[in-house]
């Protein structure tokens, strides 16, 4: 990374006092830094300055005399003179506040935001107290639906702008905006269309009054009932900083907290309401035991029993863990340990083979962090569409191309999110990715302007699987092509919670904690002087531990909220497997495809409820806090393990999670000098990117290219994610779960031509895992010969990610 | 070259429409700069600025459709709600008021039995008071599709809504309407205009500032 | 030494004290067969009130519960159903609960309150046997559509339900700034039961200024 340039000060005389300040900073930010609040409404530190709400005026002196001027959009010069609380001062800002509440309705009582709305605050801190305005406010109807997740009341809004400027900037989804003017000017959207954005929820949580409330939320509770803590958003791996506010131990509301370094304070609305998964219904509250066929309650001490004495009669090798790439470091580390110290099996794998490789993910020469956008020159984004997949790194990357200005370099079988904004978009056919890589270092032909941009660095290149049916050794290939690029920084994808924090945890056929290979001897030599001795050899990935437990090598499956039966590539395989499988044990929040047809559930904490680490796509721990007490009986994932190894005779020392951290911090070589003390408030509050100060990385994968063939067949399948699938989380959010749309097989329009089929006709898709009927749909963004299927979805999940499916289409009676 | 989704909504219009409509495009180095001559020429395709006009300039712009709405109900003469063949607009501000505007509004209220701000039912008249015409000189001022009359008294304005509810010209001529109806004139304006509204869209295209590629 | 020297005067004097009491009028009253009357800002058991249509004044806002000195005060409030209104607007009350164990009755519930949706009145009989009864619910606190109190024990010698109508005036100051014109306006909606309040001494009746 480059070095921050050092900035230049000037000295501004604030209310008498002369500071140093940054040249050119915005003074309602100088001022700020300075100890002086500046009251607001329109600014956020965020977005770019409009002076609209004129309630950070000041006087300043000029040329000819004193004036007032909005502080937020008046930069900092050498000898600004500046008085933000005199009569004058005063004075506007009475003004501003009486002219503000004019049309305000007042209905604080009923307003969500009441108790911690800037307006209400304002007033009482600089406003004037009473009004000389009598006459009728004007009316609204009160709450309009603007979309599933978002309200707005147009009488309480001041015109700030806040949310318009957000979807115009940030999130690019501007579908609300300012209608009519004068008296009449209010927030719409178009007609009747919906403010269907993934990123709503931040205009919720930016919207200086109560215009823009959260259905979620709506009258749940008062600001003054809410705990808040601080803690890591868990939906996907940037490690989104959240405040998670609760009352009467629920979660009621997840909030963005700014973060320098992660999401700036913004959050998808699968972070924010996904929270209602965590009081669902069917969480599971006690252990689950399987009596003639039928899941039944059983105490922790039966289930346990049964667990140590079943995992007890087969050999070590016979037993295979599945998950913890949603858990924290902590329990991943556990489970890592259980099964390698206790059960003594190799066979483990934090990923259900959709992603890309252990090493690869985990330990990759110049792995960029998330801020290595702020400087990139050219960004090269070849993977999944980020705004379906990790929406707040699509946040990142977006501020990087319009506002920032970087070179923005799109990829994909389809056009994605980014495809607005970016410089150069590519599409191609799923399975012809090596071409397209060979004409891209080429420059052949199009690719001529996007190769001249690559040399102008620093390069970032976001590498991942773009759809699950691509070969993963083609994000790998790009890689070992942008290492070759100037200032190279790579950040390869995976899109679970903390797959990475697991896979550094070991949680890996290939991997020992702590990012050490299972082929280091002397990394495993240290590793055995503290767990005693491992089990030999390589282990066994997920697709080879599931045929392993269908033929019959394997005996048992352990899951860690992990479904292979709902989410492997191969659907029917994992089904197979865990019918076949001698005895299987989930540990769960919730019941799903695998641990419904499990021999044992034992219920866990989940977010909020347990407190530990988690390591984001760039490789940096951070806290995750626990609030509230796990539903029913649950019981946290490390105690759990540690009570099963002592009834195997063995002992985890696994007290609390905190010390397991210390154990960590003392095993695993990329952990070293990883405390939660230096995680925790204050100066650590972004975490630590790992290694740490005192740690080391003893596996540095060189990323390799691979010659993939080309694949033949009429139709390749591009297995592309949706934000709202059929996932668990979203499935037990009431909210989300209403957006979720089925999934549609989507063609050129030149291929539904050449099919004989209309939109909306139906057609078999075959493919070497699995059959499914879809709905058609034209989608001009594909090459010709490539179907595109919504993966995750109820309709689509048992097609399995084969590359090359078989189209046919289904005729009805009389057509 | 020109982005599929322009053509898919530029081939819909009338050619000459669509024609006016490329070289605005073309006069334009941001697509989202086009907006407002393209609102006229949507307003004119489809009769006022309707829900579909603004769909189409917005996949012509590239905006969405909001934002064009934002644009259009910010500026009061595209018009979002149908109206009359006539839009009769009678200035109220100051000189107008001062020589009894007032009562002309009243009088044409009452010759077309349309309120002020809405459309008789026949679907012939919208009736409007706006704010200044530019014509103070020749106050009271009253506008048939934006062609002027100056110097319109009460009487006189009922004459002219009686005309047009006669004759229903296609074009509306100002030099004519002027010398019929109207009355003391600011100045002389000098050349004749040969050409007559006909519609209330202000025919902008004629002009440099719609974006003469030519 | 004498008798008389070990009293002295002094022993006199003092019963000359109890003497003159025995000829004043008494001041213990036969509680209960005789009650006192009480202040009329008097501080007893809370009762919510509705409009005089029968709408419920609480709109779940929580501001009691939040200037609640003892935490005593639980409130949830819902969305209300448009087709069957509970209170006007948006928010009403779902759930209400104040337990009185822990009440000191202090009055800032009334104080905070934007609708003067909660009042104190003058009972204060409120004796249980039993922790969980002196949780006062809705039920209990809210008065019928026609402005009849509910009570959790039966009317008694002790217990006096007409009491439940008589809120107590508090009065709020509505002006922030503390002007003293708008001191004198009793912003008191009618209340079902408690009727409109008369102006107190230093009040009109019309909200104008004094």
């Amino acid at each position: 990374m480059a070095d921050t340039p050092q900035p230049e000060l000037v000295t501004i005389t604030l209310n008498g006092v002369d500071t140093e300040v940054r040249k050119g900073q915005l003074l309602i930010d100088a001022a700020e830094q300075a100890g002086t609040y500046i009251p607001r409404f329109c600014y956020q530190n965020r977005l770019k300055p409009v002076g609209l709400c004129r309630m950070c005026l000041v006087e300043v002196e000029g040329p000819r005399g004193t004036a007032l001027v909005p502080s937020c959009t008046q930069p900092c010069t050498e000898g600004l003179v500046v008085d933000s609380e005199n009569a004058v001062v005063h004075k506007a800002q009475e003004g501003v506040l009486e002219f503000l509440l004019l049309n305000h309705p007042l209905d604080c009582p009923v307003c969500d935001k009441g108790g911690e709305c800037p307006l209400q605050d304002h007033t009482v801190a600089y406003g004037p107290g009473e009004s000389r305005f009598v006459e009728e406010k004007r009316h609204y109807e009160k709450p309009i639906e603007i979309s599933d997740l978002v309200l707005l009341d147009r009488e309480r809004c001041i015109l700030c702008a806040r949310c318009t400027r957000f979807c115009d900037e940030i999130s690019g989804d501007s579908l609300i905006e300012f209608v009519d003017r004068g008296n009449g000017t209010q927030i719409l959207t178009f007609f009747d269309e919906p403010f269907a954005s993934y990123f709503s929820g931040n205009t919720v949580q930016i919207c200086p009054v109560g215009a823009l409330t959260a259905k979620p939320y709506r009258f749940r509770a008062r600001p003054w009932d809410l705990e808040a803590i601080e803690s890591i958003s868990m939906v996907d791996s940037v490690g989104s900083k959240v405040s998670v506010q609760t009352s009467q131990n629920q979660v009621l509301r997840i909030n963005g907290v700014d973060s320098d370094t992660t999401n700036h304070g913004w959050l998808s609305d699968k972070d924010r309401f996904t929270l209602q998964a965590i009081h669902s219904e069917d969480r599971l509250r006690v252990p689950l035991v399987r009596k003639d066929g039928e899941l039944v309650e059983a105490s922790w001490g039966e289930a346990l029993e049964l667990v140590a004495e079943r995992l007890g009669s087969v050999r070590g090798d016979e037993v295979a863990g599945l998950g913890a790439a949603r858990s924290t470091n902590e329990e991943a580390y556990t489970f890592a340990k259980f099964l390698r110290s206790v059960v003594v099996t190799p066979h483990m794998d934090a990923q259900l083979d959709d992603a890309l490789s252990d090493e690869f993910l985990a330990a990759t020469l110049n792995r960029a962090e998330i801020n290595d956008l702020e400087t990139a020159g050219t960004i090269l984004v070849w993977a999944g569409d980020l705004k379906e997949e990790l929406p707040v790194l699509y946040l990142r990357v977006r501020r990087a191309a319009t506002i920032l200005g970087a070179t923005l370099i799109v990829i994909h079988p389809r056009r994605t999110g980014l495809s607005d904004v970016a410089d150069h978009v590519f599409t191609y056919r799923p399975g012809e990715g090596a071409d397209t890589l060979r004409r891209l270092k080429a420059g052949d032909g199009p690719f001529a302007e996007a190769r001249q941009a690559l040399d102008s660095g620093p390069v970032m290149t976001i590498v991942g699987r773009t759809g699950g049916a691509e070969d993963p050794r083609l994000a790998e290939s790009v890689a070992a092509f942008a290492r070759t690029l100037p200032d190279a920084a790579i950040m390869p994808l995976a899109r679970r919670a903390n797959v990475y924090g697991a896979l550094d945890m070991g949680v890996s056929a290939d991997l020992l904690p702590g990012r050490v290979s299972v082929r280091d001897t002397e990394g495993r030599t240290a590793l055995e002087d503290a767990w005693g001795p491992l089990p030999e050899g390589r282990g066994k990935h997920a697709t080879e531990i599931l045929q392993g437990l269908k033929s019959g090598d394997l005996k048992a499956l352990i899951t860690l909220g992990a479904d292979p039966v709902g989410n492997h590539p191969q659907p029917a395989l994992a089904g197979e497997a865990v019918e076949s499988a001698e005895f299987v044990v989930s540990l769960d929040t919730l019941l799903n495809a695998t641990s419904a047809r499990a021999d044992v559930v034992l219920p866990v904490a989940g977010f909020g409820e347990s407190e530990g680490t988690a390591t984001n796509l760039e490789g940096r721990v951070q806290k995750l806090n626990r609030i509230i007490p796990p539903p029913g009986q649950a019981r946290t994932t490390w105690s759990v393990l540690d009570d099963l190894a002592r009834r195997m005779g063995a002992t985890l020392g696994a007290h609390d999670a905190e010390t397991i951290m210390k154990e960590i911090a003392s095993i695993a070589p990329a952990y070293a000098g990883i405390d939660w003390a230096l995680l925790d408030w204050g100066e650590g509050r972004d975490g630590v990117v790992l290694p740490g100060p005192d740690g080391t990385q003893p596996l540095q994968h060189m990323p390799v290219e691979t010659s993939v063939t080309a694949t033949t067949g009429r139709f390749t399948l591009h297995l592309g994610r949706v934000l709202y699938d059929n996932a668990d989380v979203v499935r037990n959010s009431p909210s989300l779960d209403v957006l979720v749309q089925p999934a549609s097989a989507a063609f050129h329009p030149r291929d539904l031509a050449v099919l004989a089929v209309q939109p909306g006709d139906s057609v078999r898709l075959a493919g070497d895992y699995g059959t499914v009927e879809l709905a058609v749909r034209a989608d001009e963004s594909l090459a010709e010969g490539t179907v595109y299927v919504q993966a995750n979805m109820d309709n689509s999940r048992a097609l399995g990610a084969s590359l090359i499916v078989q189209v046919d289409a289904v005729r009805g009676e009389g057509s | 070259m020109m982005d599929p989704a322009i053509d898919r909504v530029l081939t819909r219009w009338s050619p000459e429409r669509q024609e006016r409509a490329r070289a605005v495009l073309a006069a334009y180095p941001e697509r989202r700069s086009t907006v407002m001559p393209l609102l006229y020429l949507a307003s004119r395709e489809h009769g006022y600025c309707s829900r579909e006009a603004m769909v189409e300039v917005g996949k012509i712009t590239g905006l969405t459709s909001i934002q064009v709405e934002s644009v259009a109900s910010f500026y009061s003469m595209y018009r979002r709600q149908n109206v009359g063949k006539y839009v009769i607009s009678v200035c109220t501000s100051i000189s107008c008021f001062l020589r009894g505007a007032d009562d002309v509004l009243a009088a044409i209220e009452d010759e077309t039995n349309t309120p002020d701000g809405e459309t008789s039912d026949d679907a012939l008249f919208s009736v409007e008071h706006v704010e200044c015409s530019g014509a103070c000189g020749g106050a009271p001022a009253v506008a048939v599709n934006w062609e002027l009359i100056e110097g319109v008294l009460p009487d006189k304005g009922r004459a002219l809504c009686q005309w047009l509810k006669d004759t229903q010209p296609e074009t509306v001529l100002a030099d004519e309407m002027q010398a019929l109806f109207g009355g003391q004139q600011s100045f002389d304006w000098g050349i004749a205009e040969p050409q007559g509204a006909t519609s209330h869209v202000p025919a902008f295209e004629r002009y440099d500032s719609a974006g003469d590629a030519s | 030494m004498s008798f008389m020297d070990t009293i002295g005067l002094g022993g006199f004097k003092g019963f000359a004290v109890t003497f003159r009491q025995i000829f004043t009028k008494k001041v213990t009253r036969k509680y209960p067969d005789e009650k006192r009357q009480k202040p009329q800002r008097f501080h007893g058991r809370h009762v919510l009130n509705r409009y005089e249509d029968g709408m419920e004044k609480c709109i779940g806002c929580e501001l009691c519960a939040g200037v609640c000195p003892a935490r005593c005060i639980y409130v949830r409030g819902a969305d209300n159903p448009p087709e069957n209104p509970v209170s006007p607007g948006e928010r009403f009350g779902f759930v209400y609960e104040i337990n009185m164990l822990r009440c000191i009755f202090c009055g800032l519930c009334v104080e905070a309150c934007p609708t003067t949706a909660i009042t104190m009145t003058q009972l204060f009989e409120m004796s249980v046997t039993d922790r969980q009864d002196a949780i006062y619910t809705k039920n209990e606190l809210l008065v019928e559509p026609d402005g009849t109190p509910n009570h959790s024990q039966p009317a008694g010698p002790l217990i006096d339900l007409n009491e439940l109508k008589l809120s107590d005036g508090w009065m709020r100051a509505t002006s922030p700034a503390g002007r003293a014109a708008y001191e004198g306006i009793p912003h008191w909606p009618g209340s079902a039961g408690a009727g409109v309040r008369p102006p107190e001494r230093g009040q009109r009746s019309d909200g104008g200024e004094v």
